[in-house]
């Protein structure tokens, strides 16, 4: 389905029929999550040989399962007999994966071990190295991230990450030890499009003095890049929206501070900024040591990874149809961070985003209402607009991308439905442009 | 019927109790949750862990910095809660949405403190939402309650949620 009508970068236009449209649904199942890298677990949750952890690439269910040389394969979960689901527990241990219809048991490595019967039902004729577990294409990390990707020709990970590496790393690499995700997974369906919550977390700062007044009124602790409670004022000046980086892209503050600006409780996590702040400068330069690390950022790997260093939430929606998504939230931590840290991180995280996350629970039915009103006859012949400061961006020294000062600003968003046309109109990935637009400026240009 | 063997509680403070969570559930029911406060100890505990779903032969080990919570409360972080559904702002609960509890399964049990008593029971919360769809929520509860001067108040809330996914966008209601 031709969708050059759908969205309009230039004036900020989108229509929405691309929220409730079951035709171009399965088009994105095929040309977004079926060729994009995916995230499938951060390596801190399968750490010991025959881990595994069951996740989901679009609607198609993988386990993904460390190896015993340490590497990491993933696997359609489904029984190369009869289709049956082979794997039905959320993450665990084991030595081997028995289907539970017919008996057939699958290695860790993949390949088909055992079948019952095998000698006097199959005559001995069944070709088992033929019907091993089916594995997804590609599967790489970066620092602890590791993605899946359908296609057969994908650029490399860290082609496809580009220079969206410079905010990963904020978090990746500021500190020598690495990072974890923590805690059981925090699932809720929504009755959403997937693309609404994208949206909202990657460039809608416009929703948080509004949408969250209730909450910000109820946790804020310090000032955040100027937003105010009720929208009655911003100060542009204390955030960046930086876009253009091949559909990724980052909404950040600048004041180092202020991720734990929605913590009760923030000292323990200042002090720990405070202390560690000259190495990370010493590891990532100026502009992330002291401007980034520690402040309120919100990072899109296109099209459903997001992560906020500083509320210390990281998440991926799975669609399920055009009007539901399950959301999947981990807490996120530095392993140097003393364990009292990680656990007032992970309770902090839980407080504000998740089941009962008071933020959290203020987006669900704004997004469900957006979707509801995109499905009916009239409605899904309209249009939805984000068109706010429109042409107001361009480079800026230290920072890869496009960049629009300030929070609150749609830029963001029109870059990621820029995006989504680009993968949906092209057949393949030599279809897709690169833009990782303006590559950092080199550091040492800032001070002089 | 009770595990420890140890004397039964009296028929008096089994109803007491029993009573205690009916007035609770209606308490919530009516938003009233000032007079909820009213119920807890100074120094009660909340709290609600993550669902897993593991096979059960299982071993891997437990969650290293903890499984995560979906409440983990005292009386401060409770106010905090009841400070945001005060607001004004909270838009998914305006209009309000229809919130009927039903408490069951009530089972008291004697606490090693003389003056506590251990309550097991079963919460259902049914919310006909703004959306007009109704989902509900289902919770086994294990409760520690106190005797004080004006009458049981809850000293510790174990709740376990019936959900491995959350069918709703939200938990803006107290179990
Ligand atoms: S479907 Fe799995 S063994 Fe038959
Ligand atoms: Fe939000």
């Amino acid at each position: 389905m031709d969708v050059s009508g759908l969205v309009d970068t230039a004036t900020g236009r989108q229509s929405r029929a691309i929220y409730s449209s079951e035709e171009l649904y399965r088009q994105e199942l095929e040309r977004i999550f079926g060729r994009c890298w995916l995230f499938l677990v951060h390596t801190s949750q399968i750490p010991e040989a025959g881990d595994y952890f069951r996740t989901f690439m679009g609607e198609d269910d993988v386990i993904v399962i460390r190896q015993k040389d340490g590497t990491i394969k993933a696997f359609l979960n489904s029984c190369t007999h009869r289709g049956n689901r082979i794997c039905r527990s959320d993450r665990g241990n084991a030595k081997a994966f028995t289907c539970n219809y017919h008996g057939w048991s699958f290695a860790p490595d993949g390949s088909l071990s055992a079948v019952p019967l095998e000698k006097e039902a199959y005559f001995g004729e069944l070709d088992r190295s033929r019907l091993g577990l089916v594995p997804v294409a590609h599967v790489a990390e970066y620092k602890g991230l590791v993605f899946g990707c359908f296609d057969a020709d994908p650029p490399s990970l860290e082609d496809y990450l580009g220079d969206a590496k410079f905010f990963l790393d904020v978090w990746l690499d500021a500190m020598p030890g690495g990072t974890s995700l923590v805690g059981e997974t925090q699932k809720m369906v929504l009755a959403s499009n997937w693309k609404l919550p994208v949206e909202n977390v990657c460039g809608d700062g416009y929703h948080l003095g509004w949408a969250h007044a209730g909450a910000m009124r109820a946790v804020q602790s310090l000032d955040l890049a100027g937003l105010s409670v009720g929208n009655s004022s911003t100060d542009l000046d204390g955030g960046l929206s930086v876009a253009g980086l091949n559909g990724h892209m980052a909404l950040t503050s600048l004041d180092g501070v202020s991720g734990y600006a929605f913590y009760p409780k923030p000292k323990p996590m200042l002090d720990y900024l405070e202390f560690n702040r000259p190495q990370v400068i010493e590891r990532l330069g100026k502009v992330r040591g002291e401007q980034l690390w520690g402040s309120q950022i919100n990072i899109t790997i296109f099209p459903n990874l997001q992560f906020l260093p500083g509320l210390n939430w990281f998440r991926v929606y799975h669609p399920k149809g055009p009007g539901q998504i399950e959301q999947w939230t981990w807490a996120m931590v530095e392993n140097d961070m003393p364990a009292e840290i990680q656990a007032a991180i992970l309770d902090n995280q839980c407080l504000t985003f998740g089941l009962a996350g008071l933020f959290d629970n203020d987006d669900g039915d704004n997004l469900a209402a957006c979707t509801e009103q995109s499905r009916g006859w009239r409605t899904a012949q309209m249009d939805v607009f984000t068109n706010m400061a429109l042409n107001r961006s361009g480079p800026r020294e230290g920072f890869p991308g496009d960049i629009a000062a300030g929070l609150v600003s749609e830029h963001n968003q029109r870059y990621f439905y820029r995006r989504w046309q680009e993968h949906m109109q092209a057949d393949n990935w030599a279809g897709v442009p690169t833009y990782n637009i303006n590559s950092v400026v080199a550091e040492e240009t800032i001070d002089a | 019927m009770l595990e420890s063997g140890v004397a039964p509680m009296s028929t008096e403070s089994v109803t007491g109790l029993t009573q205690r969570l009916y007035h609770e559930a209606r308490l919530l029911d009516a938003e009233r949750f000032e007079d909820w406060l009213e119920c807890m100890c100074n120094d009660v505990t909340y709290r609600m862990e993550l669902k897993r779903r593991r096979f059960r032969a299982d071993r891997s080990p437990p969650a290293a910095v903890g499984v995560g919570v979906v409440f983990n409360e005292n009386l401060a972080r409770l106010k905090l809660r009841i400070d945001r559904l005060r607001s004004g702002f909270v838009w998914a609960e305006d209009p309000p949405n229809f919130v009927r509890r039903v408490v069951s399964n009530v089972e008291v049990e004697r606490a090693d403190a003389e003056n506590e008593a251990i309550v097991h029971s079963v919460i259902v919360i049914h919310r006909n939402r703004i959306d007009g769809l109704t989902r509900v929520l289902t919770a086994g509860r294990s409760d520690r309650w106190r005797m004080h001067a004006d009458g049981w108040k809850l000293a510790a809330r174990e709740i376990a949620l019936d959900h491995a996914v959350l069918p709703d966008s939200n938990i803006n209601v107290f179990f």
